[in-house]
């Protein structure tokens, strides 16, 4: 028992479709930082078909994908993972979905011409289908409880506009760049222990502080709440870069 | 005289911008050209007494144009070529003007053109090309191109629209290509490598385009050459790798010395190393086939190759010897990587990222290399460039034990001269303008030519 008790798993939601903005760099900064703490970390590759152990799941993580890969993960989404992703989340379960993958956990997608794909409903958050692509670096101000520093950074690249229902917060206010929609100066969004967010880049190397906020919540279910802390340095370094070169861009906001 | 205007005034600023230290002069004049006569670039190209060659791909495109260049010289035929990366239409249009003389005539046999994809529909309107060539389409840039889907659509429309009895000469290895050049109307000319022994087992994490456009279904690779490019099939049976008319096989990996392989019945040794280059080199023979030049001739041009600069060029600096390879994306990064590490016994390195227009200015493709390849293997590693930071905390996850970030290229070079002994040699691996400020550095320094002189 002390075994699986001392294991920590992501689960990567079709890995071989939805990886197209380094995404991988999350899934290796949360085996990473676990591992570092003791824990036995293994991420486990939930494609097409798959949906085996996804009880047992810390971590999950879905990422962004282009048009026709996200196409092809549509229907599997619906019909083999969302029942246990939903019955994994009530467990305590953590989710973190980024850009497409963050669409896709919403209510629905509207494409420019007012069709309605729909999502897994899982987040308070719908899509609307925007003209121009907001591109470039991102700086939020978190509100997410205890992080320090209170800063997440990023790369945005997306045409979607999302916007929050009550059920939803905000992951921060955006500083620099567009976020949720480049309106109401909202960057992702907090609803229980699924985080869905516009920022890759990738985002946890550089944010290590939001990466040991998902694992510890993951780990709080199982009744392990604390975690070591790390030498973050050559992580805040490029955090702090960031900081210092990103720009408000031109006509946005 | 509008077309001699232009001309004029395209030269004009070729040389200014070069007196005036601006860079190369290597696009600038074909904007104030274009801007007088429009219609230069096909004025110009329509004077080529043999015609036009237009390469294009994510990787590759520099060497491949070069190695027909060599091949057609090789000849004593006269060779138009945009050279120093300048492959937007812009580019093509100032290198026709270098050769144009003052009555506004290009005086030339043949034009070798490197197009990035997303220019190749207008380069095919304009140039008219006799053949065009599409190397690899791998994922790179996202924040510049959009989706790979669209430069796929835009590829096969530009591919549709070349002249009548005009040749496309296509990767078969790339699904991506492979999936374009099925569709096309006309058959085209497939090249590839067939040997075994240098595939990989599995699918590096930078692979894309797995799947197939018939069925969706996960394509199922018997070999692995580079990225995402192999031997293919869906397996439902509806998609799959056409044959190549054109392949390497036999091939014999040197680190970055030289790269043999037999395509035919010839023997081909590049003295540029790394499997990518066996692409190039199949490519341009491909291309030399469909216009019947002579196997054994192509060999030996290929023999006597430099690589352009930055691209596997190699220079001596205070007894160490440096080897500067441009790696620009995840499957180019991946491979250069693979043969500095497995091939040429690279211990010490300088990684070089920048973030620039030409580099992209989203690098998280980092995350998709695997700089894993260096752990327990790379003695000192430099990360430099703009975004040295982030170079930095990807090699911490990948197991690399790092120096200090070094965000000035001086800095970075005198790091790395400080670790490395003296008659070792070091690897200098960038994206493109990294490989700029690098170099740039090296010429400030006495070490190395400025780019248009090579
Ligand atoms: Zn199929």
């Amino acid at each position: 028992m002390t075994k699986k008790k001392n294991r920590f798993t992501v689960g990567w939601l079709y890995p071989d479709l939805m990886n197209i903005y380094g995404d991988r760099g999350n899934i290796l900064t949360l085996l990473k930082r676990a591992e570092w703490r003791g824990l036995d970390a293994r991420a486990i590759d939930l494609g097409r078909g798959a949906a085996h152990g996804m009880e047992d799941v810390d971590v999950f993580f879905f990422g962004g994908g282009q048009d026709r890969e996200q196409a092809l993960v549509y229907d599997d989404l619906i019909e083999i993972k969302q029942e246990p992703l939903e019955a994994a989340v009530a467990n305590g379960s953590v989710v973190l979905a980024v850009c497409g993958g963050y669409q896709l956990l919403g209510h629905y997608y509207q494409t420019a011409e007012g069709e309605r794909f729909p999502g897994i409903g899982l987040i308070d958050v719908r899509t609307e289908a925007g003209k121009k692509r907001f591109i470039g670096d991102v700086v939020v101000d978190t509100t997410l409880e205890d992080l320090k520093p209170t800063t997440l950074v990023g790369f945005e690249n997306h045409s979607g506009r999302t916007f929050l229902g009550a059920g939803a917060r905000a992951l921060g206010r955006v500083r620099v760049g567009s976020g949720n929609n480049g309106g109401d100066g909202t960057e992702g969004c907090v609803q229980g222990g699924v985080v869905g967010t516009y920022l890759h880049g990738s985002l946890l190397p550089k944010n290590p502080h939001l990466a040991d906020y998902l694992i510890r919540r993951a780990l709080s279910r199982r009744g392990m709440a604390e975690l070591a802390p790390l030498d973050d340095s050559i992580e805040l370094a490029a955090h702090a870069k960031i900081l210092e070169r990103a720009q408000p861009r031109a006509g946005e906001r | 005289m509008r077309r001699t205007a232009a001309v004029w005034a395209g030269k004009a600023t070729g040389a200014l911008s070069r007196l005036s230290g601006l860079g190369g002069g290597t696009t600038l004049p074909g904007d104030v050209a274009r801007a007088i006569d429009p219609t230069i670039l096909r004025k110009l190209t329509g004077d080529l007494t043999e015609g036009s060659i237009l390469i294009t791909g994510t990787n590759g495109k520099t060497t491949t144009a070069r190695l027909l260049t060599s091949i057609f010289e090789g000849m004593g035929k006269r060779v138009v070529s945009n050279r120093a990366g300048a492959n937007l239409i812009f580019g093509a249009t100032a290198a026709a003007l270098r050769s144009a003389g003052p009555d506004g005539k290009l005086r030339a046999d043949w034009g070798v053109f490197e197009i990035d994809e997303a220019s190749l529909p207008r380069a095919v309107e304009e140039i008219q090309p006799r053949i065009a060539i599409v190397l690899n389409l791998f994922r790179d840039q996202l924040d510049r191109y959009g989706e790979l889907e669209k430069i796929a659509k835009t590829i096969e429309a530009a591919l549709e629209s070349i002249p009548e009895g005009a040749q496309a000469v296509l990767n078969a290895d790339d699904p991506r290509v492979g999936e374009i050049g099925l569709g096309l109307g006309r058959t085209p000319l497939w090249f590839g490598i067939e040997d075994p022994v240098v595939a990989m087992r599995k699918l590096p994490h930078a692979a894309d385009a797995r799947t197939c456009p018939k069925c969706g279904a996960s394509l199922r690779f018997s070999a692995v050459y580079l990225g995402h490019d192999g031997i293919y099939e869906c397996p439902n049976g509806d998609f799959a790798r056409p044959s190549p008319g054109v392949a390497a096989t036999d091939i014999a990996l040197q680190g970055f010395d030289s790269v043999g392989m037999n395509i035919g019945e010839t023997r081909v040794e590049l003295p540029v190393g790394g499997l990518y280059n066996a692409y190039n080199a199949v490519a341009a023979f491909a291309a030399g086939t469909v216009l019947g030049v002579d196997g054994q001739y192509m060999a030996e041009r290929m023999h006597g190759f430099t690589a352009a600069f930055g691209r596997q060029e190699k220079m001596d600096f205070r007894g160490r010897r440096l080897v500067l390879v441009l790696s620009k994306n995840p499957a180019g990064f991946n491979e250069t990587l693979r043969t500095a590490v497995d091939m040429a016994g690279a211990t010490h390195f300088i990684l070089g990222l920048n973030d620039r227009k030409a580099d992209g200015t989203d690098v998280s493709w980092i995350w998709d290399v695997d700089f894993e390849q260096l752990a327990g293997r790379a003695q000192v590693v430099v990360p430099a460039g703009k975004r040295a930071h982030d170079l930095a905390v990807r090699l911490k996850y990948a197991g690399v034990e790092a120096r200090p970030p070094q965000t000035e290229p001086g800095r970075a070079l005198d790091d790395l001269i400080s670790v490395t002994p003296e008659g070792a040699t070091a690897h200098i691996l960038c994206t493109y303008t990294a490989m700029l400020d690098i170099r740039a550095e090296l010429v400030r320094r006495g070490w190395a030519k400025p780019y248009w002189e090579t």
